[in-house]
């Protein structure tokens, strides 16, 4: 039984330490959101790839930049309601 | 360690780094330098970069010029620098993907870069949660912040101990989960506790909530957290709600200086805001005129601060995204007795100027405005005014008053008219690379290497750009000779103190004869002379104080300065054929072989020495040194015969035509020049060989200086003709100018400090040069030589970079080019995404005017300016119009050779936008040549699954006239789905539309189709073709192979890779394979397996391959890898060319940053293996400078395979004596075979 309160705990302490870190009823929601989220951090801290989509898009960089840092807010919309 | 890869190496080399800057910042780094005497800290892709802004006197000139450059191998997200009380030079701070805070000096006796510190605070990689994507120093120099996007800051106090050492903390957090960053400042708050302000969003209850309605309750909060110094420790201070638009903040000058605070920029409007003060809020002014949106919002890009320490004043410069540049001021309010108070009372914002939109905005106290442009030319501006006189376009004042400062509050939205540069005057452009959309290497001229072709830019600042390895020069004075071909030149001085040149003698062995021209205010024929005009001359020398000789085949010419005339008469029976002479020594090689020596006493008399030793052959060229400085006499002659050899002679007094040392050749010399340069490694002066042969090779070995031996040999192919070597002077350096079928300077590079070899390019002329000698005047300084059958004078105005550029304007960012099968003309597509098109301008344009140009005049406004600019150029300055949704494009065919301009320009309407180009020649048709373009219609990139038009495609069909330079349009073809891809296929036009792959042939009114196949998963983005196979490229998932079944009409899909790749460009290396580049910035090379290849080709359809079944939802077979490597920079043309004359085919690719580079075939596995090993210990050895893992980095997505970095074996070039011995001593070579080796890798096939 203390083995497996260390393992809760472990768990528990890399949830907090790390985003996405995920639990066993994790929702898709949850999982695509996260992974979304990884993606627009990546395409605004990779310049090159941020300057690619911005010449693609026909703006400036700090617009993309904002429009990824935007997404990231509710990158899948909101989440589906839960049947209680 | 053993290289066990069986297949074929690569060696990864770039050739022009990228331009594309990601950071840039104002620094003090070099020790003893003025305060006012700023410098430039930049990052540009990989590399860190000091620069300096060099002014001549009176300011005529000023370039910036770079200090220092370093490849960092990581990927640098930002620079800032700051001062820590006490130290004489700023400490410069990196961020990058190494999950590593960079303290870095500059460190003045070795002109790099040293690490000062190098703390870890996470993992490496760009990841969500990992800080380095924004970096923010403490004005007063204590401590930096590094923030993530999400979540994570840290915090390190830094200080200066007794000693004068720099501590760093340990890293302190202030983390909050949940909350997205949108941007980082540091306030000034004087020597209070330092605070860094954040702009946060906080997810969670937008997760939480599956109404949506918190979502749309979302707030912007301004955070301020507060850097305990006292204990040690991190605290969110204070946090208020801001307009949630915000995507920019910086810290306002605080303590003595102001008020402290942040200004807040957000779309459409700029606040104050503070926690002490009362917040203010400014509108920002919006464009006016009939082609702009009066409803467009503008947010804030850039910004700079001035700030006058003595005087307690500042101001900020804000740049918005149409790149117009702002004024922003902050005026305080008074208290009873008129006294300035610190709470800001108002904002005032003042149209200063239009700039190109910058990356960062750098304001430089000696008086000048950088821009490090995010797209095209970074420059340099001089400011000729501060525009502090409110009188002075008093329409262009806004202030705050009257404006809430409540976000929700309305208000009257302000205007302006923008207009050309009125407060600054342009000073310097840098010449930068990016965004390269797509190049192509061609050889359009006929010069012996080929030249590359590109389309660069976006909006209307987009060039077509023709680039050639080579330094440009200027042409000063250009005159004809006459039909006589001169072959050889002299520049003389009269005296030997005299600073300026003043003879010229130029020879003619053909019509044997001299001509003498005087050199003065003019270069005239001097009548008055006593050289001897009716004998060719074989050289001619300035020698003693002020004997000058000529020597011609009969004999040696000398004019005492007493204008007594002495004459040596070549012995009977033999003639001079090669003679060299410094100012004290003079060497003869006679037509029987032998040498004959003088020396000049003081009295300038040429005194011989009697013996004469005869060589192994006839003389063919001969050379003794300049005398060196201080010295009477240079120490070695070289003698080349026509036995193929070169003998090294001592001349000195004691030991006169003493042989030293021989060399052997692999052709008969027909020039030497021994001429000292600067060592680079040890910074003393040497001498050097440099040898021409017949072969067009060129060598240059070192002398030693004592025992004559040679050593250290470079060889390298100049061209078809045979070399001949000038002296000449370059930027303060000794230098030599080696003619061959075209001119090659070789220098010592500012930057590298290596012996370079670059071409020279002259500018629109014939590229041969017949000699050069340098040529200073009272008026100018430069070099003079013979072109033809001309006398050019011309100079050479920088040796820094190693590329000339000839540009021609586009309209639109440019997508693709194509080039007609024989006449020197591309078509070049360009499309510009939220644009107006030209017919909506003219349509929305006022209707009074009656000619287009007057239209476009008032479009832009010129008829308010008095001095009328040209309305293109304003159009030009200002940008094109803005419009979401719409889209402008056009087609133009560039003769970039003859006309160096559009031939003809093709303006598309209804939305389109032209996005790919091939031509074709149509077997239907008896292959006549027509322009096929791909286009898409109401394209919205980057938005997903809105309603309105879906994108369309259409291919228009031009014919081309009058050898391809005009274009008669045909018909359109409309397809579903924009076309990415188009490519000519057997007289007939393959389309990738969407994941389709069709064939077309020409119709009268459309294109008729012929064959199709869905072939790929996603989107067709790229096509090449070897016979009946096609490599189809997809947007996401890597390549796939296509065979094509003429007989049955079919199309199948054979080969496809495992991995995806978010392809960007292919080629196909061989019929096997694909090299190619994606979005993530990788290049690799796959190959199609033995078996697969072979079935696809299997005769009919009967075959195995149509009935093999589909291996895991794709093509039956998978595609091996061969090689892959990170490169950051996104490849956007990967192509297999020859770069240089005579040289191997490489893998030459472009990136979109602006980075040129390509990968070489290794020849031998020794060299594999030699410089796998170099390549481990120079990993170990020099590890990258911000701290990521090279093996590592190469290996960002894919461990890198197959590849060398040759960028890092190159770096062992610049590293000192003692670690060179080290991993010379571990590769078990000497020091200079490693660097012949890695030297000669790059020459042998590139620049």
């Amino acid at each position: 039984m203390a083995d497996k309160l260390r393992t809760q705990q472990q768990l528990e302490a890399l949830q907090n330490k790390y985003i996405g870190t995920g639990h066993a009823d994790t929702t898709k929601h949850e999982w695509t959101s996260n992974i979304a989220r990884d993606s627009y951090a990546s395409f605004q801290g990779h310049p090159p790839l941020l300057h690619y989509m911005s010449v693609g898009m026909g703006q400036g960089m700090e617009r993309t930049r904002m429009h990824c840092m935007e997404s990231m807010v509710l990158p899948c919309g909101p989440a589906p309601q839960t049947e209680e | 360690m053993a290289n066990i890869q069986q297949t074929q190496a690569f060696y990864s080399l770039t050739l022009e780094s990228s331009s594309a800057p990601t950071a840039a910042v104002t620094c003090n780094a070099i020790p003893g330098l003025k305060n006012q005497d700023q410098q430039i800290f930049e990052a540009r892709g990989q590399r860190l970069y000091l620069h300096r802004i060099i002014e001549s006197e009176g300011r005529t000139e000023v370039k910036v010029s770079t200090v220092v450059e370093q490849d960092a191998f990581g990927i640098i997200r930002g620079v800032t620098a700051f001062r820590i009380p006490g130290t004489p030079t700023d400490q410069l701070i990196v961020s990058s993907d190494s999950g590593r805070l960079t303290m870095l000096n500059y460190d003045h006796a070795k002109n790099s870069f040293k690490r000062v510190h190098l703390e870890t605070f996470g993992k490496s990689g760009v990841r969500r949660t990992v800080p380095g994507q924004y970096l923010a120093s403490d004005p007063r120099g204590r401590c930096c912040m590094l923030a993530s996007a999400e979540k994570n800051k840290v915090v390190y106090i830094v200080n200066r101990n007794s000693e004068g050492a720099i501590m760093i903390s340990s890293p302190h957090e202030a983390n909050q989960w949940a909350s997205l960053c949108f941007a980082v400042c540091a306030l000034d708050t004087g020597w209070e506790h330092p605070i860094f302000a954040a702009l946060e969003v906080n997810y969670t209850d937008s997760e939480g909530d599956p109404s949506g309605d918190m979502y749309e309750q979302r707030e912007k909060l301004l955070v301020y957290y507060t850097v305990d110094l006292g204990l040690n420790h991190v605290v969110r201070s204070w946090s208020d709600s801001v307009d949630y638009t915000a995507n920019m903040i910086f810290g306002v000058p605080g303590g003595q200086d102001g008020p402290s605070g942040v200004i807040v920029c957000c779309e459409d409007r700029i606040y104050y805001r503070h926690d002490k003060s009362n917040p203010l809020c400014i509108p920002i002014p919006r464009r006016r005129g009939p082609t702009e949106d009066p409803n467009r919002k503008r947010c804030i890009i850039s910004h700079c601060l001035h700030l006058s320490k003595a005087r307690h004043e500042f101001f900020f410069l804000v740049q918005t995204e149409d790149g117009d540049v702002f004024k922003l001021n902050l005026e305080m309010g008074e208290d009873a007795q008129g006294r300035k108070t610190a709470q800001p009372e108002r904002m005032t914002l003042k149209y200063y100027e239009t700039f190109p939109i910058a990356k960062q905005m750098l304001l430089i106290r000696k008086g000048y405005i950088y821009i490090a442009a995010e797209n095209g030319n970074s420059k340099l501006y001089h400011v000729n005014d501060l525009a502090e006189d409110p009188e002075v376009e008093p329409e262009n004042n806004f202030s705050s008053d009257d404006v809430s400062a409540d976000p929700a509050a309305d208000y009257t939205p302000t205007y302006f008219q923008p207009r050309g540069l009125t407060f600054t005057s342009l000073a310097h452009d840098v010449a930068s690379q990016h965004p390269l959309m797509r190049t192509k290497v061609d050889n359009l001229t006929g010069e012996d290497a080929p030249q590359i072709y590109a389309i660069q830019g976006t909006g209307n600042r987009s060039v077509f750009k023709t680039i050639r390895h080579g330094l440009e020069t200027q042409e000063i004075v250009s005159s004809p000779l006459g039909n006589v071909p001169f072959d050889n030149l002299w520049s003389l001085r009269h005296r030997s103190s005299d600073e300026f040149h003043s003879y010229l003698l130029l020879s003619s062995s053909y019509g044997d004869k001299t001509i003498v021209l005087s050199i003065g205010d003019e270069v005239e024929t001097a009548e008055d002379t006593t050289f001897l005009t009716n004998r060719a001359t074989v050289t001619a020398q300035q020698m003693g104080d002020a004997t000058l000789v000529q020597v011609h085949a009969r004999g040696v010419h000398s004019i005492l300065e007493s204008g007594a005339i002495n004459e040596w008469p070549a012995p009977a029976h033999r003639t001079i054929v090669a003679a060299s002479a410094n100012s004290r020594q003079l060497l003869l090689g006679l037509s029987s072989s032998e040498l004959a020596f003088f020396f000049m006493g003081d009295d300038g008399v040429l005194n011989q020495l009697e013996e004469m030793p005869e060589m192994s052959g006839k003389v063919t060229a001969l050379s003794v040194g300049a005398t060196p400085r201080g010295q009477q006499q240079a120490k070695f002659a070289v003698v080349g015969c026509d036995d193929c050899t070169i003998r090294v002679l001592s001349i000195e007094l004691d030991s006169p035509l003493e042989p030293k040392s021989v060399q052997a050749l692999s052709a008969i010399p027909t020039s030497i020049e021994v001429v000292s340069q600067v060592d680079p490694a040890s910074g003393t002066a040497v001498s050097y060989v440099h040898i021409g042969l017949q072969s067009g090779l060129y060598l240059r070995a070192l002398i030693d200086e004592v025992t004559g031996e040679l050593g250290e040999v470079r060889t390298k192919f100049l061209g078809a003709r045979a070399t001949r070597l000038f002296p000449v002077d370059v930027a303060e350096q000794e230098a030599v100018l080696a003619c061959s079928s075209r001119p090659w300077l070789g220098y010592n590079h500012p930057q590298s400090g290596l012996h370079t070899l670059t071409p020279l390019v002259i500018a629109g002329g014939q590229q041969e040069l017949e000699a050069a000698r340098p040529f200073a005047s009272e008026h100018l300084k430069g070099l003079c030589a013979i072109q033809g059958q001309n006398l050019l004078i011309f100079g050479i105005p920088s040796i820094e970079g190693r590329l000339s550029r000839e540009e021609v304007g586009l309209r639109y960012t440019p997508r693709g080019m194509a080039r007609h099968p024989w006449a020197p003309v591309w078509y070049v597509v360009q499309s510009e995404g939220n644009a107006l098109s030209q017919a909506t301008k003219q349509g929305l344009l006022p209707s009074s005017s009656t000619t287009a140009a007057a239209a476009a005049a008032d479009g832009d406004g010129t008829a308010m300016d008095e001095d009328s600019a040209d309305p293109e150029e304003l159009e030009k300055h200002l940008g094109l119009s803005r419009a979401p949704g719409h889209w402008a494009s056009c087609i133009q065919a560039i003769d970039p050779i003859d006309r160096k301009a559009a031939t003809s320009t093709v303006e598309l309407e209804d939305n389109e936008a032209a996005l790919c180009v091939a031509v074709v020649a149509f077997e239907s048709r008896n292959w006549e040549v027509y322009l096929a373009v791909g286009t898409g219609q109401h394209l919205r990139p980057g938005v997903v699954g809105t309603t309105g038009a879906e994108p369309k495609g259409f291919v228009h069909i031009y014919k081309l006239v009058e050898e391809g330079r005009g274009m008669e349009f045909v018909h359109k073809t409309p397809f579903d789905a924009p076309i990415y891809a188009i490519m000519p296929f057997h007289g007939r036009l393959a389309v990738g539309v969407g994941n389709e792959l069709f064939v077309y042939d020409l119709g009268i009114k459309a294109l008729l189709r012929k064959s199709r196949g869905t072939v790929v998963p996603n989107m067709i983005t790229s096509l090449e073709s070897q016979g009946n196979r096609i490599i189809c490229g997809d947007v996401s998932e890597s390549v796939t192979y296509v065979v094509y079944k003429p007989k049955h009409n079919r199309m199948i899909g054979f080969v496809d890779d495992t991995i995806q790749r978010w392809t960007t460009a292919t080629t196909m290396v061989d019929y096997e394979t694909v090299a190619g580049g994606d979005k993530f910035g990788n290049l690799w090379v796959v190959r199609c397996p033995e078996q697969a290849s072979k079935e696809s080709d299997e005769e009919g359809i009967g075959g195995y391959i149509v009935n093999e079944r589909s291996y895991l939802n794709g093509a039956p077979y998978r595609l091996e890898l061969r090689s892959h490597f990170f490169t950051q920079d996104i490849p956007m043309s990967v192509q297999r060319t020859a770069l240089v004359a005579g040289g191997q085919e490489v893998l030459f690719w472009a990136g979109l940053q602006g980075t040129l580079g390509m990968l070489a075939p290794f020849v031998s596995r020794e060299d594999v293996e030699f410089f796998g090993q170099l390549e481990s210990q120079m990993r170990a050895e020099d590890a990258p400078l911000a701290g990521r893992d090279h093996l590592m980095y190469r290996g960002y997505y894919v461990p890198v395979k197959g590849v060398i970095d040759g960028d890092l074996c190159e770096r062992f070039l610049r590293l000192g004596v003692d670690q060179k011995r080290k991993i010379a001593a571990e590769v078990e070579r000497e020091v200079r075979e490693i660097e012949r080796k890695v030297q000669e890798m790059r020459t042998r096939v590139a620049f």
